[in-house]
């Protein structure tokens, strides 16, 4: 209770001290105090992933624990805001909100409380508001996508030479959440990856209207596996769509979690972002007092974009040094995911795609196609994907998905 | 388990039956005891004691605590204080199956019986655990009981084809089959006719010599002398006295029950002015189930009068007062409203002055020179001095139709049309609304828009416990929380609080100590003396033959024949009670 | 009295008898021991289940203290903590008149929604076009007719046809979540079901305060349903369905007309706790909008007794235990699930000990000497 007391004390004093300029001179690390405001709690593996890298980063910077509060079951609508400045309150300096929602009931807390940084992670407001203490985060999670994909492809491959494949061309199945661009460039990326081993592949999406549902996740995928799906991906929280696949003995990639042990057969590779090297530098940032990147986007040398944990009784031969060649190419430029010259490649409706304006009718806008590839998530843009285009041998079952009860 | 005690205690008296001196051996014994139902004391260290072969009577008023005395016995409810002993050994009656292994049985006042099965299934229903019955052995055994006491009973028929008095006659065997010594029958003749009263107890009479021990709780004074041998009188959960039957009589009885002396004859007076009132003609009612209910009954009942209304329960009594005051769509008939109003002033007690100026308009009044009446063009307030003046008076009675009409649509019409249902907290009054409330049932439109005026209600209903001497402890208790007597004096106070013309009440007395029951009887006379036409079914054909004018007699949902009470008999009406027409089931079928 | 006599007879360890009335004093001191005794309860099955309790024991206090804290802790708490109960308990205020007419509405989740959906709908079209206060009004108008018409509809079909009004209302539930989906299918072009907060149609600070307006808003309503269930002709004659549709019957009062009558109400306040929500908190809409209130509702108006005056009492409770577990969840870093379990431990004892205000337990007593 004292020690609280004191680093109460320290921290109004300091603020006092320093009012207008905290962020310029940096706040003592053993008194940052983060607060991270979830959707869900631990049972959501989306939830899960940034509580580990809050809680991984908080230890790699030798902090104590109470300098971490987590903020549970906070849902999308002005009851986070009220929460945010609970936190506020509670002494804590930095306030990450982990859903995409949540940023749009925060304005005035943020603006009431320029001391304090702010982040939504999986943004895309921070680059249109004017707000000094608030930032986006996200990663390059397509790379990783694409190499799940490169893995997708390789064991569609294996099953076409052996004969094992359901049609005359080797198909994906993928389970989508919403018509969102975060979900198209998802699929779109790991559908490329395939692609790009597998020249022949289709794919098809089931979107379910929901970011987490485990029976309509699970009757998407079936429904895919009905449809002649070889292989199982999906865009989703729960693990619906990995127990369809592990049943029907169908080959799925993760998002999110590994799923080698509950699913040994059918389970091939997961791609997920990891939050840790962001939460280190966030933190970091507001030690020393310099401002926080408003569009932070991690990728595969921010150790943030992670493809890891390959199933070698499921994959194809040479998986993993197909993933890693084509991991060092993307790392290096030498191969774009969006590249829009290559032939046989990324085509809609037969052509290829020379433009795209990136949010397009707002002051942001910009084109986002030049130097032959698409710009996702890159400086001078914002960390949330805005890949949104419906590419050729994509085919979405349900454009509108049915609405369905939470 | 109690131990067997070394010998059954053996009580010697001098017993008076027919003229001989007998002894009798002591059955069961209450000491002390004693139930609480909350602050509620049912029974304050009763002491009791029954012997073999004789029949002793409870007696007492609804709510004394003898239900509640003999339910002990029986192992519905546990005693608070005081022991019970059979054969002189003190024994635990914790369940029902407790009271059969000491061979107690008793008859319940609502029948327990599964009605898709047969009698025989009845009796023998939850006798053994194996759940292996030879029925045909039933069967001979139920007969053979039946003959040794001599019912009447055919084991196979199905409960649902049965009349009450055959469900008793289950019930009664059912106790008898599994070897009870010990009968207690809760008010058996309240649903009977008097000819099948008679028979049960001659049944009675045939166990009292086998040697059984019968206990029956009653408050029919006539009934105590008639069959019992000793009469156990309680009053307020204390046991009063017990007497031998042959050294009593009915006056004290009343004394020893009530308390205090109370004048048992109900002053009728002769009709005067008996017009008719309410005219019901060949009236035809289905029920939901598409039964038909009310078979083409006919009947007027006259202004000054009491039409009493006889019959076995069930046998459209209550639908026909449901159809007559709105509440159930008939299929045929005439319910026509006669007000005798010719030549004589209009009022605005009954009538709106919407109403009034409709009626002008149809010329239904004169004045007193016999010249039309026309408000036209006229003030309210002219209308109404000229009104209370008396200068406007009926051409003719009025003549309106009741039928197809809800309660809402006949108290538009100015019809004061009273009813005491038979279900007063189901259906005549809300039992957890207080007294004040439940007086503005049939009033709280009155008065501004929206919201409710509780001032007259409340006074209203300070005025009924004051001149009915309702015991409660203020106009604001749920009426639930009243005695049956007490709910029953609120629902009738309010009917006849609403001026009524026509005032049916159906069973209002059941359930009411004696007090209660003749207040009652006193209320409904003198409706009739102001000139209302009083409907009462009843069901104590005594009460029938000295209350009412006349008496019609129902079964089956017809009327059976309308007798002058003063020169029928009991017995009469008894054999109308049951007769059928022939004729008309079988067109009916 | 012989109790356990000499023949080892032996009368029942326990029965049950019914109280015929019980001085409030007593009732409350039961209450009292019972929310006493779940609290001891909590307290054990923290022990058993929160890792950090085990590891500092001493930090019970700081257990029981969240209680307080959640809801009391700082001013802004409060503030939150009086919105919460006044949002709570206008959705029970909506719900009481109907489970007096015991028709039980457990539709408030829908018709608070649907309310929702309708005044953000007005917001989302006309929000640029109209002046704030029409816009204000016309989005009142609509989450009022909104709300009406989701709880009219099983009152019509159970005045026709006796459906069963439990089912009907909370299928309408479904069909509520379902078409704030669909709409927001529509509305959010960017498909990531998320619907930005309206620019539009705010209602008015008062004082500074966002949460003032609400509050008095439903403070006036408490009164008023006070006043309308208990001194109007529309109250009485809900009294009278609920008790008995026979004696409505008798005394000519359309026991049909008054279910629609009042669903129209239930769900039109329902409809204006959606208001509330809408306008005055969230600016936007999601199938998570009133995220259960609709349900704890009944809880709160069955625990007051359909007693508007006593259910700003349980209301309160109930939020002072939301809030509490929200706070146990953040100070001792569990999953939002287990201050749930110590909630329902201590609704549990508090519905439990109802038993024992209307009933009395009688123990075996002691042996006695036989007189």
């Amino acid at each position: 209770m004292k020690k609280i007391l004191a680093m109460v004390l320290v921290l109004v004093m300091v603020l006092s001290l320093t009012a207008v300029t905290a962020a310029a001179d940096g706040i003592a690390k053993e008194n940052i105090k983060l607060g991270v405001i979830l959707l869900h709690d631990e049972n959501s593996t989306y939830d899960l992933n940034f509580m580990n890298g809050a809680r991984e980063a908080i230890a790699a910077l030798g902090m104590d624990e109470s300098q971490l509060q987590f903020y549970r079951n906070q849902p999308e609508s002005s009851a986070c805001a009220e929460t945010a400045l609970d936190a506020v309150d509670e002494g804590c300096n930095i306030v990450f909100f982990d859903s995409y929602g949540h940023q749009f009931y925060t304005d005035d807390v943020v603006a009431a409380h320029p001391e304090v940084q702010f982040v939504h992670a999986t943004g895309d407001l921070a680059h249109v508001k004017s707000f000094a203490n608030l930032a986006n985060a996200f990663a390059t999670i397509y790379e990783g996508r694409y190499l799940a994909g490169v893995a997708a492809g390789m064991k569609l491959n294996e099953m076409k030479a052996a004969g094992k494949l359901k049609g005359d061309v080797p198909m994906i199945g993928y389970v989508g959440a919403y018509t969102y661009a975060e979900v198209v460039s998802g699929y779109t990326s790991f559908y490329l990856g395939a692609k790009s081993v597998c020249p022949d592949v289709i794919m098809k999406v089931q979107f379910t209207g929901s970011w987490y549902h485990e029976k309509w996740e699970k009757e998407a995928a079936e429904a895919l596996i009905a449809a002649g799906a070889d292989l199982i991906s999906q865009h989703a929280d729960s693990m619906g769509a990995p127990t369809a696949c592990e049943n029907a003995g169908v080959p799925n990639v993760c998002y999110n979690i590994s799923t080698k042990d509950a699913c040994p057969d059918t389970y091939l590779v997961y791609s997920r972002i990891n939050w840790e090297p962001y939460f280190e530098y966030l933190i970091g940032q507001v030690i020393a007092g310099e401002p926080v990147d408003k569009d932070w986007v991690g990728n595969m040398p921010t150790n943030s974009v992670i493809v890891t944990d390959l199933n070698e009784a499921v994959a194809a031969e040479g998986t993993q040094a197909a993933i890693d060649a084509a991991k060092a190419e993307l790392i290096d430029g030498t191969r774009k995911v969006f590249d829009l010259e290559a032939d046989n490649y990324i085509t809609v409706g037969g052509e290829k795609v020379t433009t795209y304006m990136f949010e397009k009718d707002t002051d942001f806008q910009k084109e986002a196609v030049y130097d032959g590839y698409f710009h996702e998530s890159e400086k001078g843009f914002r960390s949330a994907p805005y890949f949104d285009l419906q590419i050729d041998g994509i085919e979405l079952l349900n454009t509108y998905f049915e609405a369905r009860e939470e | 388990m109690p131990e067997p005690s070394p010998e059954p205690r053996l009580i010697s008296e001098d017993y008076d039956c027919g003229g001989n001196t007998v002894e009798k051996k002591l059955a069961l014994q209450m000491r002390g005891i004693t139930k609480r139902f909350g602050s509620v004391l049912a029974n304050d260290h009763v002491d009791l004691e029954v012997y073999q072969g004789e029949i002793l009577a409870i007696l007492g008023e609804n709510g004394c605590g003898k239900t509640t005395l003999m339910n002990m016995i029986a192992g519905i409810y546990f005693p608070d204080e005081g022991q019970i002993l059979i054969d002189g050994k003190e024994v635990v009656i914790r369940s029902p199956k407790d009271a059969f292994d000491h061979k107690i049985g008793m008859v319940h006042q609502h029948f327990k019986l599964v009605d898709l099965f047969t009698a025989a299934e009845n009796v023998v229903l939850g006798t053994k655990s194996d759940g292996k019955y030879n029925l045909r052995a039933v069967n001979a055994e139920v007969n053979q009981i039946a003959d040794r006491y001599g019912f009447r009973l055919d084991p196979a028929k199905k409960i649902y084809d049965m009349s009450v008095s055959e469900k008793q006659t289950v019930e009664i065997i059912k106790v008898l089959y599994r070897g009870a010594d010990i009968l207690i029958l809760d008010e058996p003749t309240a649903v009977l006719t008097p000819q099948e009263i008679t028979r049960l107890f001659d049944v009675l009479r045939r166990m009292r010599t086998d040697g059984k021990s019968i206990i029956i709780i009653t408050h029919k004074l006539n009934e105590v002398m008639e069959v019992s041998d000793r009469v156990a009188i309680l009053r307020r959960g204390q046991h009063i006295a017990t007497v031998k039957t042959a050294e009593t009589n009915e006056s004290d009885l009343t004394t020893m029950m009530v308390g205090r002396r109370i004048d048992l004859n109900i002053h009728r007076s002769k009709p005067v002015n008996a017009v008719p009132r309410l005219i019901v003609e060949k009236l035809n009612l289905y029920n939901e189930e598409g039964i038909h209910v009310l078979k083409d009954i006919t009947f007027t009942a006259n202004g000054g009068e009491i039409l009493g209304i006889a019959g076995i329960a069930g046998s459209g009594q209550r639908e026909l007062l449901e159809s007559i005051s709105g509440l159930q769509p008939v299929a045929s008939g005439k319910i026509t409203f006669n007000n005798p109003k010719k030549d004589r002033p209009v009022s605005f007690f009954h009538k709106s002055m919407k109403q009034v100026r409709a009626l002008a308009d149809q010329g239904a009044f004169h004045d007193r020179n016999m010249n039309d009446v026309n408000f036209r063009g006229m003030r309210s307030k002219a209308v109404r001095k000229m009104v209370k003046d008396g200068d406007v008076l009926f051409r003719e009675d009025e003549v309106m139709n009741l039928r197809d009409k809800d309660p809402l649509e006949i108290r538009r019409l100015g019809i004061h049309l009273s009813f005491v249902p038979e279900d007063r907290l189901g259906m005549g009054l809300v039992g957890s609304m207080n007294i004040t409330d439940n007086m503005m049932l049939r009033s709280y439109r009155k008065g501004p828009a929206g919201f409710l005026n509780r001032k007259k209600p409340k006074a209203q209903a300070e005025q009924i416990i004051r001149e009915l001497e309702i015991v409660t402890p203020g106009v604001g208790t749920p009426v639930r929380r009243l005695s049956g007597g007490n709910v029953q004096k609120v629902l009738v106070g309010r009917e006849i609080a609403y001026m009524p013309k026509v005032l049916m009440a159906a069973y209002p007395v059941r359930g009411l100590d004696i007090g209660s029951s003749y207040t009652i009887y006193n209320l409904l006379n003198r409706q009739k003396e102001n000139g209302v036409a009083v409907i009462y079914v009843g069901e104590d054909l005594d009460v029938l033959l000295e209350l009412c004018d006349r008496i019609m007699v129902m079964n089956g949902g017809a009327v059976t024949g309308i007798v002058d009470a003063r020169t029928t008999t009991k017995e009469e009406i008894g054999l109308l009670m049951v007769k059928t027409d022939e004729r008309k089931e079988a067109g009916d079928a | 009295m012989s109790k356990a006599n000499e023949n080892g007879v032996r009368e029942p360890l326990i029965h049950l008898s019914k109280r015929d009335s019980i001085h409030p004093g007593k009732a409350w001191a039961i209450r009292l021991i019972a929310v006493a005794l779940g609290l001891v309860v909590c307290g054990l099955v923290a022990f058993l289940l929160i890792e950090r309790l085990q590891q500092k024991p001493e930090r019970i206090g700081d257990f029981y203290y969240a209680f307080i804290k959640g809801a009391f802790g700082t001013s802004r708490k409060f503030w939150k903590f009086l919105k919460n109960v006044s949002i709570l308990l206008c959705i029970s205020l909506a719900l009481t008149p109907a489970f007096r007419m015991r028709f039980w509405n457990i539709g408030g989740e829908g018709q608070t929604l649907i309310g929702v959906l309708a005044c953000i709908g007005v917001d989302f079209y006309w929000g640029d076009k109209l002046p704030e206060p029409l816009l204000l009004v016309l989005m009142f108008l609509a989450a009022l007719t909104a709300g009406a018409l989701w709880g009219t509809i099983p009152a019509i079909c159970k005045a026709k046809w006796g459906t069963n009004e439990t089912l009907f209302t909370l299928m309408m539930n479904y069909v509520a979540t379902f078409l704030v989906s669909f709409f927001l299918m529509i509305w959010v072009t960017s498909g990531s079901g998320v619907l930005p907060q309206m620019k539009t149609g705010k209602l008015p600070t008062l004082g500074g305060n966002n949460y003032l307006l609400i509050i008095l808003i439903v403070l006036a309503l408490t009164i008023a349903m006070y006043v309308y269930l208990k001194y109007s002709k529309h109250g009485y004659e809900i009294s009278v369905v609920g008790e008995s549709v026979r004696t409505a019957q008798y005394v000519g009062i359309n026991e049909k007309k008054v279910i629609i009558r009042t669903m129209i109400l239930s769900g039109a306040l329902c409809g204006l706790a959606g208001y509330l929500i809408g306008a005055g908190l969230d600016l936007s809409v999601s199938a998570d909008s009133v995220g259960g209130q609709g349900f704890t509702a009944i809880m709160v108006s069955w625990l007051g007794k359909f007693n508007p005056l006593a259910m700003i009492l349980t209301s309160g409770l109930i939020q002072v235990l939301n809030q509490g577990a929200a706070q146990i969840s953040q100070d001792f870093d569990v999953p939002g699930a287990l201050p749930n379990v110590i909630v329902g431990i201590i609704l549990f004892f508090i519905i439990g000990s109802e038993f024992f205000i209307n009933y009395q337990v009688h123990f075996r007593k002691a042996k006695e000497t036989v007189k």
